[in-house]
C-alpha cells in the first residue's frame, strides 16, 4: 500500500505542479490556453556570425523595407555591441553593430514579425528618384562575347523588359544549355557559387539594356534549423522595380511563401576586416501568441519561459524536441494499453518525427513501404553472401540510400515533389528495421515480420497526427511544463497491470478444463 | 454458456473470472517485484546457469566448448569431432533465437532435423552471427555454446513431430503453478514455440498426466499431424522434475520463474534453461488462470515462507489437482 501511496503523491505532485504552472502562465500572463482564438505570426530572425579577431569590428546588415514589426530585440546590444539603424545613400535601412575588440565566434540577431498571411514585400517597386540605368557588368574576354551572343539571340525574339527577362532566364535555366550559357554558367557558378546563376541573370540583363540587380528573401517554412538567404532577381521594366525567382520567373514570388528581406543591390551583409568568415541565415519561425505576451512571458522568471529568450533558430528546435514526448507517450499507450508489438521499442517516433516534415504523409508512408520492401529483397540476396553482422547492416545502409536516391528521381519525374524529401528519414533506423525484420522473418515468419512492422507504421502514423495537432504543438511549445502531467500519465499507465485489448483477443479461446 | 463475442473477443470481466493473467499483470505484479535485476544475468547466461545447475546436481547438457571470440570459430570443427549430433545456441539468447540443432552427419556437411544440410561454413557464419550479438537481447556481443543434444525419450518423441518436446514448469516462491509440454508439429518445423505452430499441452501438476491441449489457441485432443491423442500421456519421471524445477528456483533466488527441461532416454530429466519471464500461452494449455494459483501460492508464501523443497512440492500436488484428468 506504501507503494501505491506513494505513486498517488507523485502523480497528483507531478499533475498539480505541471498543471499549475500552465494556469500561472494563463492567468498572470493572459496567454491563451487554445491555439488558434488569434491567427499565427512569421518570425523572422537573421543570424549574423564572423569569427572576430581581436580589433575593432563593424558589421552591417541590410534591412528590410518592408512595413513590418521589427525588433532588434535585447540580443542586439547584450553581446557587447553598439547598435544603430542608419540610413545609407539609398535610402535603405542598414543594421549597424560594432564593437572595440571581440574575439572568437560571434553571433548577432535581428528580427521582424508579421502576419502569417505575409506581406507584401515582392510587390512592383517604383525607383527612388530618376530612373535607372542599366550597369555594364564589365566581362572581358571569352565570356563577353559569349554574353553578346546570349543578349542578341533573346533580342532578337523580344523587345521589351519582361519579355528580356523571360527569354535569359529561358536561356539559362534550359536542361541542355547552349554552349555560350553553359560556359558563362561555369564561370559564374566557380565565382559565385550557388548565386552565381542569379548574378549572371542580372549582369545578362544589364547587358541587354535591362537594369537589374538582387534582391535577398527567404522561404516562410517552419523547418528544423536555419537557411541560406535565396537569391531573388530585381529588374527594372521602365516604370517599377520587379522581384522574380530564378527558379520560377513566370510570376512574382507570393507572399505566403516567401519574404522579400531586402532590395535594392547593395551587400545583405559587410563585415569590416575585424571579423572573417561572415554569413548571414534566416530561420522563420510561426508564433502563436501576441509578442506583448511573449516578451512578459520571457522576463518573467519562471524557469521553463526562458527558452523563449532564445535565438529563434534554437527555439525552432525544441519545437522538434517537444514533441518526442508525446510520441514517447503515444508508444507506451499502444504498446501497453492496445497491446500493438511494434519493432524496436521507440522506432516509431523516429518515423513519426520524419513524417512530420513531408507536408503529405501517405507519400512518405509509401515510400518507408517501398524501402524496406526493396530493402528486404537486397537483404535476402545479401544473405547468401553469408556477411558478419556489422558489414550486413552497413551493406543495408548504402542500399537503402542508393534506392533513396532512385526514389527521389522516380517520385519527382512523377510529379511528386515530396519525394525529395525521403532523405529525412534516419537511414541508419531504416538498415536496421530492414535487418530485424529479416531475422524475424526468417526465425517466426513472415507473419510475425509483417504485424511488427505493420504495428509500427501504425504507431508512428497516430504518433504522428498527435505531433501534428495544432493544439497538441501549440501545448508542447507554449507550456512544457504541461509534459510534467504527460510524465504522470507515463507513470500511472506503467503501472496499469490490467489486460492489454489485443490480449481480449488473444485470449479468446480460453476454455476453464 | 457462448455469447456472440466470443468469436472476436473476450471480456475482460471474464478473463478476470478465469484467472487469466496478463503480459502487463505478469511483468507489474510478478515479475518486477519477485525478481531483482542483479539475478538476471544467472539466468540470461546459459554458461552460469548450467554452472549453477552442476554444484546443485542436476542433469544438463554436456558442454562440449564455448565459442567465444572470433578465433574460437575456426576451432568450432575439433569441438564437435566425435560427435555426430550437438546443438548451438547463444549463451544470452532468448526465446529459441539463434538455437541450431544438428542431429547427424552427411559427406561432411552437417543435417538438421528436417533433413536440411548445412555446410561446415554456414555453420561458421552462424556462429559469427552469434557472437556479433544478433540473437542477443539488445544486440550486445555474445559468445555460442555447444552442447549436447538430447536423445529424446520415446515416450515424448511419440507425440511429437520430428523436434524433441520439452517441458515447462513455471514456479512462484519456489512452489510449482502450472506445467505444459511443447510438442513440434510440421507446421513449427522442429521448434516448440507455440506462436509458430507448436501445441501446448496441459500437465497435471499432481500426477505428471497431460489433461488439455491447445494449437494455435484452441483445444485439440490429438498431434494435428500424427493424430495420436496428446491427452492422458504420462510424462516420465514426473517427479525428478518437479525436484529439478525446485531447486532452479533455489539455485537463482528468482521469486516468478520458467524451468525449461527435456527428457533424455539415457540421462532422464535434463535442464534446459531458465527463464525470468515466462510466457502466457501456459495458461492456454492447461486451461487454467495462472492468477488461480499464483493467488493461494502468494498467501501460502505469507503464512508459510520458510516451506522447503518436499513441503513445497506437496502444497502444489495437494492444491493444483487437475479436476479431471481426462
Amino acid at each position: 500500500m506504501a507503494a501505491r501511496l506513494k505513486l498517488i503523491f507523485i502523480v497528483l505532485f507531478l499533475t498539480l505542479l505541471g498543471g499549475g504552472v500552465a494556469a500561472y502562465k494563463h492567468v498572470r500572463y493572459g496567454i491563451p490556453l487554445l491555439a488558434g482564438d488569434k491567427p499565427s505570426e512569421w518570425l523572422v530572425e537573421a543570424k549574423v556570425t564572423f569569427v572576430a579577431v581581436g580589433q575593432p569590428v563593424t558589421a552591417k546588415l541590410a534591412l528590410p523595407t518592408a512595413k513590418v514589426g521589427q525588433d532588434t530585440g535585447i540580443d542586439a546590444r547584450s553581446a557587447g555591441y553598439s547598435f544603430v539603424v542608419d540610413t545609407d545613400a539609398n535610402k535603405e535601412r542598414v543594421a549597424i553593430w560594432s564593437a572595440d575588440s571581440k574575439e572568437e565566434n560571434q553571433a548577432l540577431y535581428y528580427r521582424v514579425r508579421f502576419p502569417a498571411s505575409g506581406v507584401e514585400s515582392a510587390g512592383p517597386l517604383a525607383p527612388e528618384g530618376e530612373a535607372p540605368e542599366p550597369v555594364d557588368p564589365g566581362l572581358t574576354g571569352t565570356l563577353r562575347d559569349a554574353g553578346i551572343s546570349v543578349v542578341r539571340r533573346v533580342k532578337e525574339l523580344s523587345s521589351s523588359p519582361d519579355t528580356v527577362f523571360f527569354g535569359i532566364f529561358r536561356e539559362i535555366t534550359a536542361i541542355e544549355a547552349s554552349q555560350e550559357v553553359a560556359l558563362l554558367k561555369n564561370e559564374y557558378e566557380r565565382q559565385a557559387g550557388p548565386r552565381g546563376v542569379v548574378q549572371l541573370g542580372i549582369d545578362l540583363l544589364n547587358m541587354a539594356g535591362v537594369p537589374a540587380r538582387v534582391a535577398y528573401g527567404l522561404r516562410l517554412e517552419e523547418v528544423r534549423g536555419a537557411q541560406d538567404p535565396a537569391y531573388f532577381v530585381e529588374y527594372f521594366d521602365g516604370v517599377y522595380w520587379k522581384i522574380r525567382n530564378p527558379d520560377d520567373p513566370t510570376t512574382a514570388p507570393s507572399q505566403r511563401e516567401f519574404f522579400i528581406w531586402n532590395r535594392g543591390g547593395d551587400a545583405l551583409l559587410e563585415v569590416s576586416d575585424g571579423g572573417e568568415n561572415s554569413k548571414v541565415v534566416f530561420t522563420s519561425a510561426r508564433v502563436e501568441i501576441p509578442l506583448e505576451r511573449l516578451t512578459d512571458l520571457r522576463d518573467s522568471g519562471i524557469l521553463v519561459a526562458t527558452i523563449f529568450g532564445l535565438p529563434a533558430s534554437e527555439q525552432q528546435i525544441f519545437k522538434f524536441v517537444v514533441l518526442i514526448p508525446i510520441g514517447a507517450f503515444v508508444v507506451v499507450l499502444l504498446r501497453n494499453i492496445v497491446g500493438l508489438a511494434t519493432l524496436g521499442t521507440f522506432m516509431p517516433v523516429l518515423i513519426a518525427l520524419s513524417l512530420l516534415e513531408m507536408t503529405n504523409v501517405w507519400d512518405g508512408l509509401i515510400m518507408f513501404v517501398v524501402i524496406i520492401a526493396a530493402g528486404l529483397w537486397f537483404r535476402f540476396l545479401l544473405s547468401r553472401l553469408n556477411l558478419l553482422v556489422v558489414p550486413r547492416v552497413a551493406a543495408c545502409v548504402v542500399i537503402v540510400t542508393l534506392l533513396m536516391m532512385l526514389l527521389s528521381v522516380v517520385s519527382f519525374h512523377l510529379g511528386m515533389r515530396e519525394g525529395l524529401k525521403i532523405t529525412l528519414f534516419p537511414m541508419i533506423i531504416l538498415a536496421w528495421t530492414i535487418e530485424r525484420m529479416s531475422l524475424i522473418w526468417e526465425e517466426e515468419g513472415k507473419r510475425s515480420a509483417m504485424l511488427q512492422v505493420g504495428g509500427s507504421l501504425l504507431v508512428a502514423v497516430v504518433a504522428f497526427f498527435f505531433m501534428k495537432e495544432r493544439q497538441i504543438r501549440y501545448w508542447a511549445f507554449y507550456f512544457p511544463e504541461l509534459l510534467l502531467v504527460l510524465l504522470a500519465g507515463i507513470i500511472l499507465i506503467g503501472r496499469y497491470t490490467g489486460y492489454r485489448l489485443s490480449e481480449l483477443m488473444r485470449f479468446k479461446n480460453f476454455q476453464s478444463a | 454458456m457462448k455469447r456472440w463475442w466470443h468469436r472476436w473477443f473476450r471480456t475482460p470481466a471474464e478473463l478476470r473470472a478465469m484467472g487469466v493473467v496478463g503480459i502487463n499483470m505478469r511483468n507489474g505484479r510478478f515479475v518486477l517485484p519477485n525478481n531483482p535485476r542483479r539475478l538476471y544475468d544467472l539466468v540470461d547466461n546459459k554458461v552460469r546457469t548450467k554452472g549453477l545447475a552442476e554444484e546443485r546436481g542436476i542433469s544438463v547438457p554436456k558442454t562440449y566448448g564455448v565459442v567465444a571470440n572470433p578465433g574460437d570459430v575456426l576451432r568450432f570443427e575439433k569441438m564437435v569431432e566425435g560427435y555426430d549430433s550437438f546443438v548451438v545456441k547463444p549463451v544470452r539468447g532468448s526465446g529459441g533465437k539463434g538455437v541450431l540443432v544438428i542431429a547427424g552427419r552427411e559427406d561432411g556437411m552437417y543435417v538438421k532435423p528436417s533433413g536440411a544440410r548445412l555446410s561446415p561454413a554456414e555453420v561458421r557464419h552462424h556462429l559469427q552471427n552469434i557472437l556479433a550479438g544478433l540473437f542477443s537481447l539488445g544486440g550486445k556481443r555474445d559468445q555460442a555454446l555447444v552442447e549436447y543434444k538430447v536423445m529424446p525419450d520415446p515416450t515424448m518423441m511419440s507425440i511429437s513431430f520430428q523436434g524433441a518436446p520439452d517441458i515447462r514448469v513455471v514456479l512462484f516462491h519456489g512452489y510449482p503453478v502450472l506445467a505444459m509440454l511443447r510438442a513440434s508439429t510440421r507446421e513449427s518445423d522442429g521448434r516448440s514455440n507455440l506462436h509458430q505452430g507448436a501445441i501446448g499441452v496441459g500437465v497435471d501438476i499432481t500426477t505428471g498426466v497431460t489433461v488439455h491441449a491447445v494449437h494455435h489457441g484452441r483445444s485439440v485432443d490429438r498431434h494435428p499431424d500424427m493424430k495420436v491423442p496428446v491427452i492422458g500421456v504420462h510424462v516420465p519421471e514426473w517427479d525428478r522434475i518437479l525436484d529439478i524445477a525446485v531447486t532452479c528456483h533455489e539455485m537463482t533466488g528468482l521469486g516468478y520463474l520458467g524451468v525449461d527441461l527435456m527428457i533424455d532416454q539415457n540421462q532422464g530429466p535434463i535442464m534446459i534453461e531458465v527463464n525470468a519471464r515466462p510466457g502466457l500461452a501456459i495458461q492456454m494449455a492447461n486451461g487454467v488462470g495462472l492468477l488461480k494459483r499464483l493467488e493461494p501460492i502468494a498467501e501460502r508464501h505469507r503464512a508459510f515462507p520458510g516451506d522447503d523443497r518436499p513441503t513445497k512440492i506437496a502444497f502444489s500436488k495437494n492444491s493444483f489437482a487437475a479436476k479431471s484428468p481426462a
